[in-house]
């Protein structure tokens, strides 16, 4: 009995799956941080390792012992309270910013209620009177789950396509 | 071009004004004043190139740069460490591109040359048929960065070879690094440094890093705000500014009482018969008032060795970052985190996520950071602030404790320490270094000293 028989991918799981990803999106590009934390599951990894340049062919050029977040729900919590703050300079006055989310992939997983979403992002940013646009690009590997009727990201590892960071901070999240 | 635009009467003006505690601010970004510094300064200091750790076993390497100069750095089979130019002989092509890795012989893409870890050349394309006995594969070898040396397992390089050698460098920084790095018996680097480009000048963020405490309480606030950080604004100011040889500097801060807020920075207490046997009593004794260590190695290393606490758990851990200039107002960043050998590997992770949280890019502290550096250089281009006669006295001020600041002479370490570090003691000399070294030879008279 193949799992993937059982548990199929519908158009109707697709469609909601994408609507969560595009609804975060625009949480995160609007500065509703606390509704975003709502969407993450309270035992979410949430991770970002390094791109590395490595010799070989079919190699991983993940560095998997290198990060950028490696974070809890907790640690998130409080990495958005602090962008409640007054004093929170890199996003006082508020950075411009777009998260562009595509090549949504949903695969099933054993739990019928539980996905492997893989997405692109382009992130781009603009910051105060300078013309410089800011971006970063990328994919996520998420693991999306249905609780108590509604979808949660339960973890989500962020893999940046460059090895030296181009954007001046990384105060946004992806 | 240099001589055209930097004559010696605004040379004369600037030291004029250092001496007044005064920098004039057109240097910041002056594209001159940016060639002369890669040169007279980034060709004859020494340069952090990588830790010990990052190449542990034979045949190990890491890529790395010395501002423009490519290096490869390796352990050769016999244990050693050695660095070359990351360049093929043959036509001058980068030689390995890869961050890190491990290997045998390198070899370039171009034409097939390959070398040995030792940096001589083994292997040619058909060599013999091709190049006959006119070559001699020996007088071929990678090319060495001239000078490297290690101190507490930090790996150096200099590309001068007449340079002074790097323990008279570091000179009164080696006992502080017997703390930061040698308390328990050798630190040891997690994974690969983060790397970003900051928009910033390299002198604006050795300073903010090395010398600068009086910013913390306002650009990182956020802290204050949220109640991590007490509300006396003087908090970061407590302990001592210790200025040294070379324009080398550390920030020793302790508390209001003096005394630490945790004891030994919130390392285990496994850990504390080692500090007691690595350290003499007067490092002993620093180590255990400290607070968070913030200094720097001239010209563009810095480091922190803080105190953090993330989800009740309270930690330490040691960064270094390296400020390498890619352009007047660009650096590229490179972060390493480092952690003692001997912590508990439980520890070591709940540090590492402590850091990822407070330093380098993603770091909430750093984040702030960005925001003011990249302030500095956006607003440095204009007329006003270039106009190197000062008729607008554009000067950056850096009179805090210029004269009443007096040194304490029963501080144990060595080196100058003030005792405050609410004080720019540590950015003057750091600012008078490097007009010390970039007017050096440039005009008849010296301009400095």
């Amino acid at each position: 009995m193949s799992l993937n028989v059982q548990n199929k991918v519908t158009a109707d799981i697709h469609l909601e799956i994408t609507n969560i990803l595009n609804m975060e999106a625009y949480y995160l590009d609007n500065r509703k941080y606390k509704e975003w934390l709502e969407l993450l599951a309270d035992t979410i990894t949430y991770r970002m390792p390094l791109r590395e340049t490595v010799e070989g062919v079919g190699v991983s050029n993940i560095a998997e012992d290198s990060s950028f977040f490696e974070e809890t729900k907790t640690s998130l919590r409080t990495r958005v309270n602090r962008l409640y703050t007054k004093s929170a300079w890199v996003e006082n006055p508020s950075t411009r910013q777009r998260h562009f989310i595509t090549n949504i992939y949903v695969e099933a997983t054993a739990d019928p209620d539980e996905y492997k979403v893989r997405s692109y992002f382009l992130f781009m940013r603009s910051r105060a009177s300078t013309s410089d646009i800011e971006q970063m690009f990328g994919e996520r590997h998420d693991i999306i789950r249905k609780i108590d009727n509604e979808w949660k990201i339960c973890s989500r590892t962020i893999y940046p396509d460059q090895s030296v960071i181009t954007t001046m901070n990384m105060s946004m999240f992806l | 071009m240099i001589k055209k635009t930097l004559n010696e009467k605004a040379f004369h003006l600037l030291k004029e004004k250092m001496e007044q505690g005064l920098l004039p601010q057109w240097v910041i970004t002056d594209p001159d004043i940016y060639d002369l510094e890669i040169e007279k300064i980034y060709g004859h200091t020494w340069q952090f190139l990588g830790h010990e750790t990052e190449i542990k076993e034979p045949g190990s390497y890491v890529t790395r740069w010395m501002v423009n100069d490519p290096v490869l750095l390796v352990r050769t089979r016999q244990g050693e460490v050695k660095a070359f130019l990351n360049s093929c002989t043959h036509r001058g092509t980068q030689l390995c591109t890869a961050d890190r890795g491990n290997k045998k012989t390198f070899t370039c893409p171009y034409h097939g040359w390959s070398y040995n870890l030792e940096g001589e050349l083994v292997g040619i394309v058909a060599g013999n048929k091709v190049y006959g006995e006119e070559m001699d594969k020996s007088e071929w070898g990678l090319r060495p960065i001239p000078q490297v040396a290690s101190y507490q397992g930090m790996i150096f390089g200099n590309l001068d070879p007449n340079a002074e050698s790097l323990e008279d460098y570091l000179g009164e920084m080696k006992w502080y690094f017997d703390i930061l790095l040698g308390r328990s018996g050798g630190m040891e680097v997690r994974g690969l440094p983060q790397r970003w480009v900051a928009k910033a000048n390299w002198k604006a963020t050795a300073e903010n890093f090395a010398a600068d405490p009086y910013h913390v309480q306002t650009t990182h606030r956020s802290t204050v705000e949220m109640g991590i950080s007490p509300e006396d604004p003087l908090y970061a100011g407590y302990g001592h500014q210790v200025v040294m040889k070379n324009a080398h500097g550390i920030n020793v801060i302790t508390s209001k009482t003096g005394k630490a807020r945790v004891p030994f920075q919130g390392t285990p207490e496994s850990m504390w018969p080692l500090f007691e046997k690595h350290l003499t009593p007067e490092q002993l004794d620093i180590q255990s008032k400290v607070t968070v260590f913030v200094g720097g190695v001239y010209p563009n290393l810095s480091f922190v060795s803080p105190i953090h606490g993330t989800e009740g758990h309270l930690h330490n851990y040691l960064n270094f970052r390296m400020w390498r200039p890619i352009a007047p107002d660009r650096v590229e960043v490179w972060c390493w985190f480092l952690i003692d050998k001997a912590a508990p590997e439980e520890y070591k992770e709940d540090s590492y996520r402590g850091y990822l949280g407070s330093f380098g890019p993603s770091g909430t502290l750093e984040q702030d950071d960005t925001e003011t550096w990249a302030r500095i250089v956006e607003v440095s281009k204009g007329l006003m602030m270039r106009d190197k006669e000062l008729n607008y006295n554009s000067v950056s001020n850096y009179l805090m404790g210029y004269s009443h600041v007096k040194p304490d002479e029963n501080f144990p370490g060595p080196g100058t320490a003030y005792p405050t570090t609410y004080i720019d003691a540590l950015s003057r000399k750091m600012h008078e270094h490097w007009l010390e070294l970039i007017s050096k030879d440039m005009f008849e008279k010296e301009v400095s000293r």
